[in-house]
Order: C-alpha cells, then structure tokens, then sequence
C-alpha cells in the first residue's frame, strides 16, 4: 500500500473510508479524485463511463433513497502495488424509497439488498469496475416484480429502440487492469465449484458444501443446505443450459483471524434456451455478470454470496421478444 | 477423544454426528446410551431431571415434525479437565442447529398448520464417557409459534390451557425449578470469550456505545423470534428491548468460552441469565411486575478487527410470557 495515502492501513480500509466517505458522508465530489476522469464502469445494466457520470448516477441514486446507508460486509482483495490491487467488496445496502429514479415514483418502502462491486485501485484511484447490485431484491421489496419492472423501465427509457442496452461483452472497453486475480487455493476451490455447476455436475454441492451452509441469492433471497442451493442454480443453468461459462476473476484469501474466504467473478453469455427462472424459452441472446464469495469452514463451503442482475437478463429477453408494451 | 468411540474425530464431529443420527437417522433408541441416566436437560420452558422419558419426547416431536432436519451450523467446545474420570475425557460443547421442519401434525404445538418452520437452537452439552451428562437448551420458540400464524401471547395462554391451566401447567426454568447438575464448570479462558462476556456485561449494565466499539458496522445479526438485522441499529434494538424490560434484574454470566481455530474465525459462546422483575417497558409490553428468569446463549464470530460480525442470540420469549401470565391472572 505504498502507492496509497497514509490515511489507509490497508486495502480493506481504503475501500471501506472512501465508500463512506461517498455515499454517507456526501462526498460525491470527492469522486474526481477517488475515480480516474475516465474509468470503466461496468453494470449488468449497462456500461458507464467517467467519474463523472459516476458522480451523476451516486447523486441520482441519492435523490431516489437519500438514507441509504452501505454496509460493508466484506473486501476480498487481491494484488500489490506495481500491478494494482482488485477489491471484491460485498455490502449491505439498506433505504428508503422516498424520491423518484429509475425505480419510478416514490414508494416509500424500504430495502435490504447486497452488492458487490470490483474495483481496481492504484495510486489512491479506481481506474476499473464491475458492479452487480441485487436489483431483483430492491425491485421485489419496493413491490414490484422483475420481469414487469424491466418492461416498465424499457417503456421509461423510450422503447425497445432506444432503451439503455444491458452490458455484453461486446460493448467491453479496456481499463486498465488485466490480472485474473491471485493463485490462491481457496479462491480455485471455489471456481472449480462453479466450473462444475455450469458443467451441469449437481453433486457438487453435497461434496463440497457444509450441510448447514448459508446461501444468499439474488432477489434478496436466502436458505440453508443443499436443497436451497441446488435449486437456485439449477433454475439459472437450465435456463441458459448452452450458454458458455467464463471465469473473469478469482480471488482466494486466507488471513489471520479469518476463515478462507474466495470471491469469483464470471459471467455466463449465451442463448435463452430453456425453462427455469426466466420463464419460457426466448431464444434471446444473454450476457449474464456474476459475483460469487464464498467462506469456508471445517465442514466445506458454509457460506456463499452470489449477485446476478435479474432486472438486466429480463431487459435483454424483453429487448428480443418485443415484449416490451 | 478418549471415552467417546473411535469413529468421532473431534468434539464438534461427535455432537453434529450424534444429532443427525439421532433425528434424521432415526436412531431414537441409541439416546439411551447418549444420554446418561440421570441427565437434567434445562430448557426456558422446563427443568427435565427424569430423562427416562427422552424417548417418547423424540418420538413425540417426530411424530408432529416428521421430516425435520437439524443442521449443524457451528460447535463452540472446550476442555473440561475438572469432569475428566479415569474411563473419559469431558468437554463442553455449544452446539449452534439450524431447525428445519414442517408441522404436518396435531402435537404439544396444537392443531397441524402445516407451517414451513425453521428456527435455530443453542444447546450446551456436557459430555463424557460417550454420552451428555448435563445440559442447557434455548430453542427459538418465538420463531417457530410466529412462523405457525400464532399470536404469540395468545399461543402463551392456549399452552397454559392444553396443561391443564396455572396450576398444573408445566413451570418454566427458574431459581426455584432449576436443580444443580454435575457440571458446575464455568467454561474456557480464551481471549475471545472474555472479549465477547464484556461486550454482554456492558450491554447489560446500560453501556450500549459498546455496540458502536464493539461490533462490525455491517454485523449480520439472528436474534430470538427469527428476525435478522444488520448493523449497530440491530443490534441496538434486540439488547435494549430486552434489558428496558428488565431494568433491575440481576444479570449473570453463567458461561464462556471462546475459541479460535484454524479453519473458523475466532469466536465465542455465552450463556448468561437475567433474574428480576419484569417492571419496564421494552420487549414484553405493559410492565406486569412478575418475577422473570431468562436464560440466554449467545454466539459470536468475530472480524479481523475484533469487532463481532455475526452474533447468535436466543432466549426463549414463551417461557418468559408464561412466566408473566402466570403472574398476572392473564393466562384465562
């Protein structure tokens, strides 16, 4: 951390102040400083980029719910200072929906919801992310659904034509950072679990988790043991079963005082194919951004965390059915 | 492990191994071996110090949950040299389960709602000679009446009912019904423990800027009733409400340990009570000046700060309405 201000003890501690320092304290000009001018961020919503527009989304996203408060749960972080560091940070977002944005008119209910985003940092700046918010957790607790929410947001964004198009790779720009994370047996540990998952091998589970594993999933939701996990994502696979599997990112940490912990970044990109938690087949072409952190303990993997955007995989079946009114 | 048969590694794989075999391996007939003649099982609700009926309590609980499963989420454990014999080693064990069931029949819960349940239970063990000698149980009562539909002060007054009304109905654990067991330990002398018995001591005494110093800003939290909260608001909320409700109770630590291994973060587990009169405002409403005795168990993961991440805290709200209505006539 020689490369960063005194102020910070270590990575963890540099993402967890500038965080506060952003959203809490109002620091959203400190964001010219913290974000480099021209920094990619990747949402599955959709690319952004600048800090400018950075600041311009944090300020929205104020407007909408000015009492959100982020928690951060976790930093799960890899590198050093010559080639940059990667900080996987999970957190806790909570607010109340009392101003108008891309969630619609003011509800005025509340939300509990995770995120992670991955940032790489050098020099004191973020010069490249990935973030995934459970935006089907916010959208259900605000008392809507995601299917007919992405509808509504493509009718709000001015049709199929010109609606914000969710992100694909082919969209990808390059920012800066290349590592694919550290060599860490953790963090292989956890993507050989999700390499064999999307190899359809649903055994894994009962080898390689803890029967009294915790699992928490998009749309804010939650359960215990194998039967909870396994259905999760079985429902994603057999969705898109052809789509390719890709691991962009992993992480493995063991530190002091600490379980084993992994955080993997990957994606699944194909063709819309099959029953499961989207619905009808569509036939539609899906980029799928997904985050995964994972503890383990004596008994295997007792605790995983995984975020895809369900509000961007609807926008992207919607966009190709034309389902769209 | 000597005294406990060869086929359990460690303390935390004999209590999650005799747990799965004994409910969801149906090997009901083996707790008359694991359990040892004479144990007195402590709960909020009751003292049990006749265990010959332990097998048709199982079988009982079966019967209404039969597809219940019990999982294992954590064993905090310590040496027990004092309650070693020459045939034995001894320890205790605070045995974290995640309950989940289905209430597909009539049973000491009332008519099947065929409610989905799932509610955690804390239990300190202590064992020896392949068996548990002494123990210490808080099951989320709360959670499970909650998740059923019932009100939970009415599903206090039916239970008095369905035991034949106050004066026959089953007492809860108090100073009065409690019985001293063999186990008279006070626990481990880890660090963590300590750390994890002040935080509760200062909650306890009214010092709740502790939650500030000493948990993570983003602590997962489960308290008793089910809920799940996050953060220094959370856990602001669970221990105030209980304490408000009991401001001149006395409070004791009853036991400590804390652990910190290899493959887990340092945690600890606390079992602790709270005896008075229930004479505040707080979690159970109108102050009714009954006399309460609430046993808690708590557990604690801690981050790598030494702020607590995740806290277990359970104490049994039926046992301590029923101790209310039983004071205050309300229970008809």
């Amino acid at each position: 951390m020689k490369s960063f201000s005194q102020e910070y003890s270590d990575l963890p501690d540099y993402i967890l102040k500038i965080t506060k320092e952003i959203w809490e304290d109002r620091g959203l000009s400190t964001l010219h400083r913290y974000y480099a001018p021209e920094l990619p961020m990747r949402f599955p919503s959709g690319i952004v980029t600048g800090n400018r527009a950075v600041i311009d989304g944090t300020l929205a996203t104020l407007a909408e719910f000015p009492n959100r408060q982020l928690l951060g749960e976790d930093v799960i972080w890899s590198g050093y200072d010559e080639v940059g560091f990667l900080s996987s940070h999970r957190n806790v977002s909570t607010g109340t929906h009392t101003g108008h944005g891309i969630y619609g008119p003011p509800t005025g209910r509340k939300f509990v919801a995770r995120a992670i985003a991955d940032c790489a940092a050098k020099d004191n700046v973020i010069y490249d992310e990935w973030l995934i918010r459970d935006a089907g957790g916010i959208v259900r607790q605000l008392g809507m659904k995601p299917k007919r929410f992405a509808r509504d947001q493509i009718k709000r964004e001015g049709g199929a034509d010109r609606a914000v198009r969710p992100f694909h790779p082919r969209d990808d720009v390059q920012g800066g950072y290349v590592s694919r994370g550290n060599d860490n047996e953790w963090g292989a540990r956890l993507a050989d679990i999700l390499t064999r998952i999307m190899e359809k091998d649903f055994t894994v589970f009962r080898h390689e988790y803890d029967r009294a594993c915790r699992v928490e999933h998009p749309g804010a939701v939650g359960g215990w043991s194998f039967d909870f996990v396994e259905t999760e994502w079985m429902r994603l696979r057999s969705s898109f079963p052809t789509a390719t599997f890709d691991i962009h990112h992993q992480i493995g940490r063991s530190d002091t005082a600490q379980p084993h912990r992994a955080a993997v970044r990957w994606s699944l990109t194909g063709k819309h194919s099959g029953y499961g938690a989207f619905g009808a087949p569509s036939g539609a072409e899906v980029h799928i951004m997904g985050i995964t952190h994972a503890e383990f303990g004596p008994f295997g993997l007792r605790r995983e965390f995984t975020l895809w955007d369900e509000v961007a995989i609807w926008k992207q079946i919607h966009l190709h059915t034309g389902a769209c009114e | 492990m000597k005294g406990f048969d060869a086929k359990w590694r460690d303390v935390p794989h004999y209590i999650n191994g005799i747990t799965y075999d004994i409910w969801e391996g149906r090997q009901i007939g083996a707790l008359r071996q694991l359990y040892a003649p004479g144990l007195i099982v402590r709960s909020p609700a009751s003292v049990v110090v006749d265990n010959s009926g332990v097998i048709a309590a199982t079988l009982a609980t079966l019967a209404e949950f039969p597809d219940r499963e019990l999982l294992g989420e954590d064993v905090i454990w310590c040496d027990d040299p004092e309650g070693t014999t020459a045939t034995s080693d001894a320890y205790l064990s605070s045995h974290r389960l995640m309950c989940t069931a289905t209430h597909a029949q009539a049973g000491a819960y009332g008519a099947p709602t065929g409610a989905k349940l799932r509610y955690r239970i804390l239990a300190d063990c202590a064992i020896r000679d392949g068996a548990v000698y002494d123990e210490w149980l808080v099951r989320d009562q709360a959670a499970i009446v909650g998740q059923m539909g019932h009100d939970l002060v009415d599903w206090v007054r039916a239970q008095i009912g369905r035991e034949s009304g106050a004066a026959g109905c089953v007492k809860p654990m108090t100073p009065e019904t409690d019985v001293p067991g063999p186990y008279t330990r006070r626990g481990n002398s880890d660090a963590w423990g300590a750390r994890y018995a002040a935080v509760i001591s200062r909650l306890m005494a009214g010092e709740l800027d502790v939650v500030r110093s000493g948990y993570a800003r983003a602590a997962n939290l489960h308290y008793a009733g089910g809920v799940d909260a996050f953060g220094w608001r959370g856990a602001d909320a669970f221990w105030i409400g209980l304490r408000a409700a009991f401001p001149s109770a006395a409070f004791t630590v009853e036991h400590v340990v804390g652990r910190a291994d290899a493959l887990s973060p340092p945690r600890a587990a606390v079992r602790w009570s709270l005896h008075g009169t229930h004479s505040g405002w707080g979690r159970f409403g109108v102050p009714s000046g009954a006399q309460v005795y609430v046993m808690g168990i708590c557990h604690a993961e801690f981050d790598a700060d030494g702020a607590i991440r995740r806290e277990f805290a359970l104490i049994d709200d039926t046992a301590i309405w029923k101790q209310i209505l039983l004071h205050t006539g309300a229970h008809a």
